[in-house]
């Protein structure tokens, strides 16, 4: 039972992914010892970039926006219908003859 | 208007984050660590990891991600802090002239909704079109990535699910896809949504599960060519695909909370989990492919790789070794290891980052009594429970040590000079010298040929091209370490005993009594170029070299017995230049000459322990800016030394002090040594940039950690420190830990070993004190609420632990009752007792009420390795805060702030209490007043009156 657990972690661990097969060849426990007490030095950045972009937050209520777009839908469909209307009326007018009388 | 000037001794140590990517250049494998307000970015190299930046942020991480932007070659990192700042940073330059760029940043806080109550998430679609952020509940904000806008805008999109674990995006869309854990009164249930980013809307639902596991709690989205998503919850681990699903519950994973995740493979087909106990795990999630090219995937599986330190996040680097950033325990470098260790573990720690955090309470104590204080504090939780002895000052790291006592001087040649190293250690004794050869890391004794053993040496060096230099108190010798003989010779022509001795690599000051000889070294000849009778004797000297190119040095110092001054003098000539006096009647005893930073300076240790220093002008030898420092108490001697490539003073005294130069001014620091007689510096094949230390007994070999850091020791307690009490009396603390114990059917046992379980010493306010039965304890709390149902039932289980203040051995555990958590500790003396006792204050803890109704304060004795409980009195409600008063004891208990004052019966009796706050959570006492932190109510000063 042991040795099929230890099987299948070895298959686990087979070929795990290397991006530079020197990455931490040369690892040593004791030369590191004094690394890992080395902090990074302190980035100060003593020129201006000026940002590319800017990150702004929409103010816009979000109820609002979507009566806004549920409104700006509807006149659209609404235009569609009378342009559709207004092609395919042959006699040009724009009027709509009554049909309910 | 007194001002305070704040600086940072030590920078934040808790990782919040980690990521892995190519930042620096599209060749560069990095290492980005946000570590509360503060982003490093290291580098992986052959050798291990190389810091290359740190960067301060006005703000505190809270996610960390990076992404590439299509056709890329390097990736941008995305952070958002807790006060919803985001910025796009990218890193260009390389070398020295690396320049971080904020591409964009901006805010996204909205002026109303509620942050939700798991935190903030923000993900990034694996295509870099969008930016996905829950911050409110109910609202899913959007941040188009849009390369060619000025102005990125993000917009909230209305998000029904209110409950929302956890979400991500799904690999593969046409559109970005999110998926998401949410929870509603059904229970939990798995859902994706596709964004429209035109219309800033859900479009679609593609996919939903309901009814998934009621603890599922991470989502993670599978890569190309499965797609799909990971769920993972506290049993069991599902994989969907849209279409189908596959799950299983592995009993490995049951025993904790998985917290976090890595991606091994980009394929993702492995990921590693890590657990809240500290288990790190691989799940496989295997396919195969059907003829008509889909996919089928078998049942995910979980195995267990070995034990980590509690991770808050897991990166892969490369090569099987992993980064895991820790919260609650020391960050680790892990290593994969295909073949098991002789515990059955596939991980081991290549590396361990110090942290402190969580600090949850410390004390100062000078536990020398050498006027240094320290600071111990309560550090990490759970399995990385730790105390931490911070000390200001510089660390050696002992390598060696071998015992002699009476060492006088300590010098370091190098013998045969077949390489640059050091490899013999030349030690005097009153009367003798010994001469030790350094063979790799052993040590023997051996003999100089020419060298004289039966005299204490004075001073003794590698001089000229290749000669040895050796002074004792009747002559100097030159010996040539070519043929091995002596080939000059210098006595006194008075024929006195010369009493001190200064050289440097081809000039020799000696006095004898009043009398000042200045010898130089020429043509493997001792030559004596100059002589000066002085109007009192010599009491120190020095004529070192103060750059590394100076063959010859045109001064020299020297201090004087009797008017106690020093004084410049010019070479060869010794005619004086200048004359400093001190006042007093301390003799110096040891003057050096050095430069630092460019600046020179003649430093003066006087017997005392005292020191003068002063800028020496090294052309006119003009001495100014004289100032004093105390060192120690001792005579103290100065030596030069060199580490890091950088020149330094050691201060051999019974305060060794490290003095260096920082920003052109001189810095002293204390060395964790008890006592230095005598030091050099030694750089031997074994030892490299090392230290020979010798005090009254010993010669230690050792190296220094870097200069101007704090020495932090780390004695770990593996269960939660709360609370810390320093006791003189007993030269012991006292400290409140936690620990977590598994209900079984009969009572309880702990999970694991830890400080409470590993003590010899025990007692419980439950058996060892009759005080406990007489506790009216509130009902459904105790052994009533256990029930059968309850069994794997995680408790928290209280103690107070004391630690001997020297070894840090813990020499008693009392364990408090069921339910019961200490929140306050002190350490007192009450009324006219003469005993000092610890004090700690309780809460019984019952799920049920809001608010804590019940509590004790429980008076301790530690007595003869044993602590006994003298009192006890109940309190209505949680005892958050102990402080003595005045002989007396106040408490804050729940809203209410009560004095007690101690009976000669040995009994608290409540004296006066005060009522206004919501829960008083701290008080501070001085004089007659009392501070109290409130909750809500800020601070409030109290006086109390004796009428």
């Amino acid at each position: 039972m042991n040795d099929l657990i230890t099987k299948s972690v070895a298959e686990f661990l087979k070929g795990l992914p290397s991006y530079d097969e020197n990455n931490f060849a040369r690892f040593h426990t004791d030369s590191n010892s004094r690394n890992s007490m080395k902090r990074p030095s302190l980035y100060l950045s003593t020129k201006d970039h000026p940002s590319e972009q800017i990150i702004v937050t929409e103010k816009t209520n979000i109820l609002l926006r979507y009566l806004h777009h549920q409104w700006d839908k509807k006149s659209a469909m609404k235009k569609r219908d009378h342009l559709s209307l207004e092609t395919n009326d042959e006699s040009g007018c724009r009027k709509r003859p009554r049909i309910d009388l | 208007m007194a001002h305070h000037y704040v600086v940072t001794a030590q920078k934040p140590t808790g990782v919040n984050a980690c990521v892995t990517g190519n930042f620096t250049s599209p060749t560069d494998l990095n290492l980005i660590l946000a570590k509360n307000t503060r982003i490093e970015i290291q580098l992986v190299t052959p050798e291990g990891l190389r810091p290359l930046r740190e960067i301060g942020l006005y703000g505190r991480v809270a996610v960390m991600k990076f992404f590439r932007p299509p056709c890329q070659k390097k990736d941008l990192l995305f952070i958002i802090t807790n006060k919803y700042n985001v910025m796009i940073l990218e890193c260009k330059g390389e070398g020295e002239n690396l320049e971080i760029i904020t591409k964009a940043h901006g805010n996204v806080e909205d002026k109303i909704g509620r942050p939700s109550e798991n935190g903030i998430i923000a993900v990034i679609d694996p295509e870099a079109r969008v930016i996905g952020l829950r911050l409110y509940d109910g609202l899913f904000k959007i941040i188009p990535l849009d390369k060619d806008n000025c102005e990125l805008k993000a917009s909230s999109i209305r998000m029904e699910e209110l409950e929302v674990h956890d979400l991500d995006f799904l690999h593969g869309c046409a559109n970005p896809t999110i998926i998401l854990i949410h929870q509603d009164q059904n229970g939990r249930h798995m859902k994706t949504h596709e964004i429209s980013l035109k219309d800033k809307e859900f479009v679609k639902m593609p996919w939903k599960q309901d009814n998934i596991e009621t603890e599922a709690m991470i989502v993670i989205p599978v890569p190309e060519p499965l797609c799909g998503a990971i769920i993972i919850g506290q049993e069991s681990i599902l994989y969907h695909d849209g279409n189908s699903f596959v799950a299983v519950a592995p009993a490995v994973i049951k025993q904790s909370t998985i917290v976090c995740y890595a991606k091994v493979d980009t394929q993702g087909s492995r990921y590693l989990l890590g657990d809240m106990a500290g288990h790190l795990f691989m799940l496989l999630i295997e396919k195969e492919e059907k003829i008509d090219g889909t996919y089928t995937v078998k049942d995910p599986k979980v195995e267990l790789l070995g034990e980590i330190s509690i991770p808050e996040s897991i990166t892969y680097l490369d090569n099987g070794v992993l980064f895991i950033g820790s919260r609650l325990g020391d960050s680790q470098l892990i290593k994969l290891n295909k073949i098991p260790d002789e515990n059955g573990s596939y991980v081991s720690v290549m590396e361990s980052f110090m942290n402190l955090a969580p600090i949850t309470d410390m004390v100062v104590v000078d536990l020398e009594k050498q006027g240094q204080d320290q600071v111990i504090t309560c550090s990490g939780a759970f399995k990385e429970g730790s105390l931490r002895i911070i000390r200001n000052g510089i660390g050696i790291q002992e390598h060696a040590s071998i015992d002699l006592p009476g060492i006088k001087g300590i010098w370091a040649l190098n013998i045969n000079k077949e390489n640059h190293f050091d490899n013999t250690l030349v030690m005097s004794f009153v009367g003798h010298t010994r001469v030790l050869t350094l063979n790799g890391e052993e040590v023997e004794e051996t003999e100089i040929p020419g060298f004289l053993s039966d005299q204490q040496t004075f001073y003794c060096s590698n001089v000229g091209l290749n000669e040895i230099i050796q002074v004792t108190s009747v002559l100097a010798r030159l010996i040539s370490l070519k043929s091995k003989q002596l080939i000059s010779e210098w006595r006194p022509p008075s024929g006195k005993t010369i009493s001190v001795v200064a050289c440097n690599n081809s000039q020799v000051l000696c006095a004898a009594g009043c009398e000042l000889y200045y010898l130089e070294i020429t043509n493997e000849e001792l030559v004596q170029k100059g002589f000066a009778t002085l109007e009192y004797e010599v009491a120190c000297l020095d004529i070192s070299p103060l750059s590394d190119d100076q063959d010859k040095v045109e001064f020299a110092a020297i201090g004087l017995w009797t008017d106690i001054s020093a004084r410049i003098l010019r070479l060869p000539s010794l005619e004086e230049v200048n004359r400093e006096f001190f006042g007093g009647e301390i003799i110096p005893r040891s003057i050096l000459m050095a430069a630092f930073d460019g600046k020179c300076y003649l430093l003066c240790a006087l017997g005392d322990g005292s020191m003068f220093y002063f800028s020496l002008n090294k052309t006119t030898g003009q001495l100014t800016d004289k100032k004093k420092v105390t060192i120690g108490t001792q005579p103290t001697v100065l030596k030069t030394f060199k580490t890091h490539y950088t020149m330094n003073v050691f201060a051999c005294s019974d305060q060794p002090t490290v003095i260096y130069s920082s920003n052109q001014k001189l810095l002293f620091s204390n060395v964790n040594l008890k006592e230095v007689n005598n030091m050099c510096s030694l750089n031997a094949e074994a030892y490299p940039d090392s230290l020979a230390i010798a005090s009254d007994s010993a010669v230690t070999i050792g190296t220094m950690d870097e200069i101007q850091k704090l020495h932090i020791r780390t004695v770990p307690l593996g269960e939660t420190p709360r609370r810390i009490a320093y006791q003189e009396s007993t030269q012991t603390f006292g400290v409140a830990t936690m620990r977590i114990d598994q209900q079984e059917s009969v009572g309880t046992s702990p999970i694991r070993p830890s400080a409470s379980t590993q003590v010899q010493s025990t007692s419980s306010s439950g058996s060892s004190s009759g005080f406990a039965q007489s506790v009216n304890k509130p009902v459904g709390v105790g052994v009533a609420a256990t029930g059968q149902h309850e069994y794997g039932l995680e408790v928290e289980v209280h103690n107070l632990l004391v630690i001997d203040q020297h070894t840090f051995e813990v020499l008693h555990a009392h364990q408090l009752l069921q339910s019961e958590y200490a929140l306050s500790l002190t350490s007192t003396k009450l009324g006219d007792d003469p005993v000092t006792y610890y004090v700690v204050g309780t809460a019984f803890v019952n799920p049920d009420e809001s608010e804590p109704k019940q509590g004790r304060i429980v008076i301790l004795q530690f007595q003869d390795g044993k602590l006994t409980q003298v009192a006890e009195k109940d309190t209505k409600g949680a005892c958050y805060s102990l402080v003595s008063f005045n002989g007396k004891l106040v408490a804050s208990i729940n809203s209410t702030v009560r004095l007690f004052e101690w009976t000669a019966e040995k009994e608290l009796r409540l004296e006066c209490s005060h009522f206004n706050n919501i829960i008083a959570l701290y008080t501070k006492s001085k004089g007659d007043f009392i501070l109290v932190g409130d909750l809500m109510r800020s601070i409030a000063l109290l006086q109390h009156k004796v009428y």
